[in-house]
């Protein structure tokens, strides 16, 4: 009873990947760029819709976003695979040292980098320092049109202008599937725990589990050949792996 | 027997200085003088021993405080809340140099300007003896001594080339 | 010899002996009675015209600043002009402007006073009013930049109930800690050698200015443990502002230069950032000193020979600053990573490349054609006009680092440019309130610290040497 009261009071005092080591594959020649994901990470994280104006500007709040090119000049032009960015989670992530705040920290559990909105004083320095630029700011309190209040998700905070967000891995997922694998004594299985940005992939291109299990689908996918990681010269140890070239 | 304090003005600081060594020749006591002057004179110049001051001490003992208050900061508090960020270590040796810097120096210099203060016995606004000529550039002697012995000092001032000799009472600056 | 404040002795004659020195204030002495009356005349001086510039500032401040200000919390950061990538706008370029402002008045009264350069005893308070005021400015731009800013206070460690405390890994952490020491130490230093001032402003005025510089003075006489332990304070603090005056630069480069972006992650930002912080505050003095000269009595304390000496320096300066410059650039330029040279390709040849030119001509061309020329540098109006000049070539070069840098990153999807918005009245704002700040404090406090010049005109003379006078100048320390 003691020990509940005084230890582990803090989840960065949990050893090492004790809950599992979150990781994610994304296969860029099955991606056919539908968006299904932007607009379904948009609904299950209760992500504000920014309107034409500011998106134009620079403002679009994905914390997942299909990046598109051409290569080559008119008419000689090519299409490059869709290329879906999201947090890659870092193991050595730039944006959370130069937090004052402590508003990005690292989530020792789940090897993920957290970003917690009620800390966050809106330095953006982190996302400045994000090589990925997958931070998102909340630049003013948008309004969410007619029917959309009513479709929270319950599980998320819902931001308030001057707030810096990101891509979570769904960690409201996660940490539902750890409860009910804990009630009911047993481990996470492979599968259990999907995204909404994986849920709503129709090409499958998307594949999340815990890499620290070399049986896992994601684990296998990561350590195919075809797999790469962005900005790897960085050092970031990301935890997303890009299957290209099959 | 009651004590007066008189004020001896001068112009310049060659014969302020030449009529204190003369009043200590005469036997006035230091400490029975003070000097007030518009300008900054060092104790040798005057001639005049070397007034104590406790500003570097001061200074070093801010300086301590600030040095353990980082301590306590990029030592201690990483240990009482632990948050691991960017895969570093939990108290980061080189930035924790820049804030035992910053605050070692900030002790060190609010320190150094309170022992102004407390040295000085600043703010004082009692009614002190003081005359706004000083302010304009004049050396003030002051001295205290007894009725019967003041005009003895007060001829000897005035020979000295003093611009005036006269009792001062404690006015509100 | 006699140690004081009397016209020279052979000043009459000096004519067809050597060159005049009473040009210079240190050979042109007056008794300390007449210059107390010129500093408290230069005080009461007013104008409508004083009036009237200081309530149209006051009006800009308000609307510009407080207003603006107020609405943008309200709406939150979507009136300014930062977006992705450019997460950082305006308001950080003008925090490292007027944190670069105010690093004139330490240099000029810490590294010059430890030198012991005498040209700099008849404005050394007016360069420090600069640091503080500009110290001012740059907090508030920070906080403008903020995105919530009415939680800016967890920035300090201070025990609280959500039992965190800050981050000592985040560059801003240590910038908040440095930018304060700087603050709280340059206030400081500037009111200890006020006191004596202040002292000398009580006992030649009455009414509420007499009960303010009562209050002010703290009771000082000028008793010889008040002057030790005030002198003695203020050699503590010359030596050890230098130092921190360097680290508040320093860091404010660190804020970049920690990043792993391009253009950015460079191990020279600091010196640079030093040199370049000198190099506008430099010119803000020049600029600053002109006006003063305007006000009354001002021409006998502040002189040609005061602007000649600072133009020496900001060519030197402007000399360092090209080279920390061309050091970084040509690095970069070198190392062939392929996101660095495409900022490059940017800096030079984007649709803002003109900023990238300016700068160059600012900083470094108008200097260096101009300062060499000792006509110039005696000419205050031109001096003020290249003093403006720098200044607008160092803010433009902080644009090109912070916004303008920050377009170009390695995720070629978010390339987008930047354009200010509410960042232009706001800045405004700062700059009417520091002008506004300047103004009042002129009629508040002895611009010119009298009784250092009064010293400094006591330990100059002139001595024989063959045919002709030297000066000389006595230590009496």
């Amino acid at each position: 009873m003691e020990k509940t009261l005084t230890i582990p009071e803090y989840k960065a005092d949990w050893a090492e990947g004790e809950n599992g080591k979150w990781g994610m594959v994304i296969d860029m020649d099955l991606c056919t760029g539908c968006q299904a994901c932007v607009a379904a990470c948009a609904m299950e994280n209760n992500i504000s819709f920014v309107g034409e104006e500011d998106a134009g500007y620079g403002r679009t709040m994905h914390w997942i976003r299909i990046e598109r090119f051409w290569e080559g000049t008119y008419p000689e032009i090519r299409m490059t695979p869709y290329q879906p960015i999201l947090c890659q989670q870092c193991g050595h992530a730039p944006c959370e040292p130069v937090c004052p705040v402590f508003a990005s920290v690292h989530s020792q559990a789940e090897q993920i980098n957290l970003q917690v909105y009620n800390r966050c004083v809106g330095t953006r320095y982190c996302a400045n320092n994000c090589p990925y630029q997958v931070r998102v700011f909340n630049w003013r309190d948008w309004p969410r049109p007619a029917p959309l209040e009513n479709q929270l998700n319950p599980s998320v905070t819902v931001r308030r202008r001057g707030i810096m967000e990101k891509c979570t891995f769904c960690i409201q997922r996660i940490r539902q599937a750890e409860d009910v694998a804990k009630s009911e004594g047993r481990e996470i299985r492979d599968g259990e725990v999907v995204p909404a940005c994986a849920q709503a992939c129709p090409a499958d291109a998307i594949v999340f589990g815990r890499l620290d299990d070399p049986e896992s689908r994601v684990s296998q996918l990561a350590n195919s050949p075809r797999g790469k990681k962005l900005l790897e010269e960085l050092g970031t140890l990301p935890q997303v792996t890009y299957l290209l070239g099959g | 027997m009651s004590e007066k304090t008189f004020l001896a003005l001068f112009s310049d600081v060659n014969p302020a200085a030449e009529a204190i060594a003369q009043l200590r020749e005469m036997g006035m006591k230091d400490e029975q003088m003070q000097v007030i002057s518009g300008i900054p004179f060092t104790a040798p110049i005057l001639g005049r021993p070397h007034p104590r001051t406790n500003v570097p001490r001061m200074a070093m003992g801010g300086a301590l405080v600030g040095f353990l208050l980082a301590m306590f900061f990029t030592i201690g508090t990483p240990n009482l809340y632990p948050v691991y960020v960017g895969g570093q270590p939990l108290i980061p040796v080189p930035p924790s140099v820049i804030a035992t810097f910053e605050l070692t120096m900030l002790g060190m210099l609010l320190a150094t300007f309170l022992g102004v203060f407390l040295d000085s016995r600043f703010p004082s606004y009692r009614p002190m003896e003081y005359v706004p000529a000083i302010s304009d550039g004049k050396i003030g002697v002051l001295f205290r001594c007894t009725e019967e012995e003041s005009s003895r000092w007060m001829d000897a001032l005035q020979k000295l080339g003093a611009e005036s000799v006269s009792p001062v009472e404690a006015v509100q600056l | 010899m006699a140690v004081a404040a009397k016209p020279l002795p052979h000043a009459h004659t000096h004519a067809t002996e050597g060159p005049d020195h009473r040009e210079s204030l240190m050979f042109d002495p007056r008794p300390r009675g007449l210059m107390n009356a010129w500093a408290m005349e230069a005080m009461h001086e007013t104008s409508w015209k004083f009036w009237a510039v200081a309530a149209f500032l006051a009006l800009i401040v308000l609307v510009f600043l407080v207003g603006a200000w107020a609405w943008m919390i309200m709406e939150g950061l979507g009136l300014a002009g930062v977006n992705r990538p450019a997460f950082w706008g305006v308001f950080l370029v003008n925090t490292v402007f007027w944190i670069g402002i105010s690093h004139a008045g330490t240099f000029i009264s810490a590294i010059l006073r430890v030198l012991k350069v005498e040209f700099r005893r008849p404005f050394t308070r007016a360069a420090e009013l600069m640091t503080a005021f500009g110290l001012i400015q740059a907090g508030f731009s920070i906080l403008m930049h903020m995105g919530r800013v009415w939680l800016s206070y967890w920035l300090l460690p201070y025990p609280n109930q959500r039992q965190l405390w800050p981050n000592f890994h985040s560059p801003l952490t240590w910038d908040f800690l440095a930018i304060t020491t700087y603050l709280l130490s340059s206030l400081m230093y500037l009111y200890l050698p006020l006191i004596p001032d202040l002292a000398m402003a009580r006992d030649r005025s009455s009414g509420w200015r007499k009960r303010l510089y009562r209050i002010l003075a703290l009771g000082f006489r000028g008793t010889e443990e008040e002057w030790e332990h005030l002198r003695k304070a203020m050699t503590i603090f010359a030596f050890a502002i230098i130092p921190v005056m360097f680290s508040v630069h320093t860091i404010v480069s660190w804020d970049f230069a920690m990043a792993t972006r391009p253009g950015w992650s460079s191990t020279i930002f600091g010196p640079y950032f030093v040199i370049g912080a000198l190099h506008s505050g430099m010119a803000a003095v020049v600029v600053v000193l002109f006006f003063v000269r305007r006000m009354k009595h001002m021409t006998y304390f502040v002189r040609p020979e005061h602007f000649d000496a600072l133009g020496k320096l900001m060519l030197v300066i402007s000399m360092a600053w090209a080279y920390f410059f061309f050091n970084d650039y040509i690095v970069q330029w070198y190392g062939g990573d392929k996101w660095t040279r495409m900022l490059l390709e940017y800096h030079e040849n984007g649709p803002l490349g003109w900023m990238w030119m300016l700068m160059l001509i600012c900083n470094v061309a108008v200097p260096w054609l101009l300062l060499w020329n000792r006509r110039v540098r005696r000419t205050p109006w031109l001096m003020a006009i290249i003093g403006i000049l720098i200044n607008v070539g160092m803010w433009l070069e902080r644009y090109v680092i912070v916004p303008i840098s920050l377009t170009i990153n390695r995720m070629p999807f978010t390339w987008r440019q930047y354009v200010p918005g509410i960042e232009i009245p706001l800045g405004i704002g700062t700059l009417a309130l520091f002008i506004l700040l300047y103004m009042l404090a002129s009629r508040l406090i002895p611009l010119v610290p009298i009784w250092e010049v009064q010293e400094g005109q006591m330990v100059h003379s002139l001595e024989r040497v063959g045919k002709t006078y030297v000066p000389v100048v006595k230590e009496l320390e």
